[in-house]
């Protein structure tokens, strides 16, 4: 893995998890607690972010596939498989906290109404991107396979966006990305802010070195067919 | 692996029993009270804030020693 790759991987993981530190001093000490659902509304602070996070993520593989496919350059790959591992776990955390939120602000678990549906839909489909990969024989093709995947599950993204104002949905509707702006309390809207972007930063961290994870790992399977070296490996030993 | 697939397990089991489990032992009564309700939302919350920790910590450790196993290899 390149210095700069490693470096600037461990200077935004360092400044996430302090964004991250902050975020629990403002969700435990410092926000107000909302009126009617009480303090399990704080999980708000993790899911919120975890769910953009996640967007974001299967946006950079869907981005990096169709490039992918026009290029066929495997840097683009490692970054989409990188980013889909991220988006898988992000969008696990996301699946696993609404439900707990859910039992106290609904008093179920899960309803299978479009935004949770489509959310688990997502979470299948990237499972799909990674099933793919690993079901052919020929590398390549499994890549191509796999950016077609992330290009259309990332279709499913603006969906679950909308999902809850064009159909009767449980899940609260949008209270930041909407026309007439956002409608949370300023303290509220701080921490959401502190979160999405420490979260950002942390994904980006973990993004960097996974995607050079990658790219050794290319690199390695380069040098037993060829017994050659590969560019963008130098100093992986160092 | 199979140390970690047990403690996954566990894990799950535990997110998925315990608010139950409080449930059943009179912690949550059907008619709740004020207290009630907060006390639920706290266990409610930490055990999203856990699973949350628990999955990036994860991701992290995971990376790490793949990282560890191809540097490994690249130096043999």
């Amino acid at each position: 893995m390149s210095r700069k790759i490693r470096w600037t991987g461990a200077a935004l993981g360092f400044l996430g998890i302090t964004g991250t530190l902050v975020l629990h001093w403002m969700v435990f000490f410092w926000v107000p607690t909302e009126r009617t659902m009480g303090v399990v509304q704080r999980i708000f602070y993790i899911h919120v972010p975890s769910a953009w996070v996640a967007f974001m993520a299967f946006g950079v593989v869907a981005v990096c596939g169709a490039v992918y496919l026009w290029l066929k350059d495997d840097r683009l790959d490692a970054a989409g498989v990188a980013a889909a591992e991220g988006g898988m776990i992000f969008t696990t955390i996301v699946l696993l906290t609404g439900p707990l939120w859910g039992r106290v602000a609904w008093g179920t678990w899960w309803t299978w109404e479009p935004r949770l549906t489509l959310t688990l839909l997502l979470w299948f489909i990237y499972l799909g991107y990674f099933l793919v990969r690993a079901s052919t024989d020929n590398p390549q093709r499994g890549k191509r396979f796999a950016a077609v995947v992330g290009i259309v599950g990332a279709l499913d993204i603006p969906l679950i966006h909308v999902s809850v104002q064009f159909f009767r949905s449980l899940h609260p509707a949008p209270v930041v990305l909407k026309p007439e702006g956002p409608s949370l309390d300023p303290g509220m809207l701080a921490t959401l802010f502190v979160g999405l972007g420490s979260f950002t930063l942390l994904f980006f961290g973990f993004f960097l070195f996974r995607y050079g994870v990658e790219r050794m790992k290319e690199g390695l399977i380069h040098r037993e067919l060829t017994g050659g070296s590969f560019p963008g490996t130098e100093g992986a030993a160092s | 692996m199979r140390t970690r697939t047990l403690t996954v397990l566990v894990l799950v089991a535990l997110v998925l029993l315990l608010p139950g489990a409080l449930g059943a032992q009179g912690g949550m009564p059907a008619t709740q009270g004020l207290a009630g309700q907060s006390l639920r939302g706290y266990t409610h919350m930490f055990i999203a804030y856990f699973i949350a920790w628990a999955l990036v910590l994860g991701w992290v450790v995971s990376i790490a020693r793949r990282l560890g196993r191809v540097e490994k290899a690249l130096k043999e």
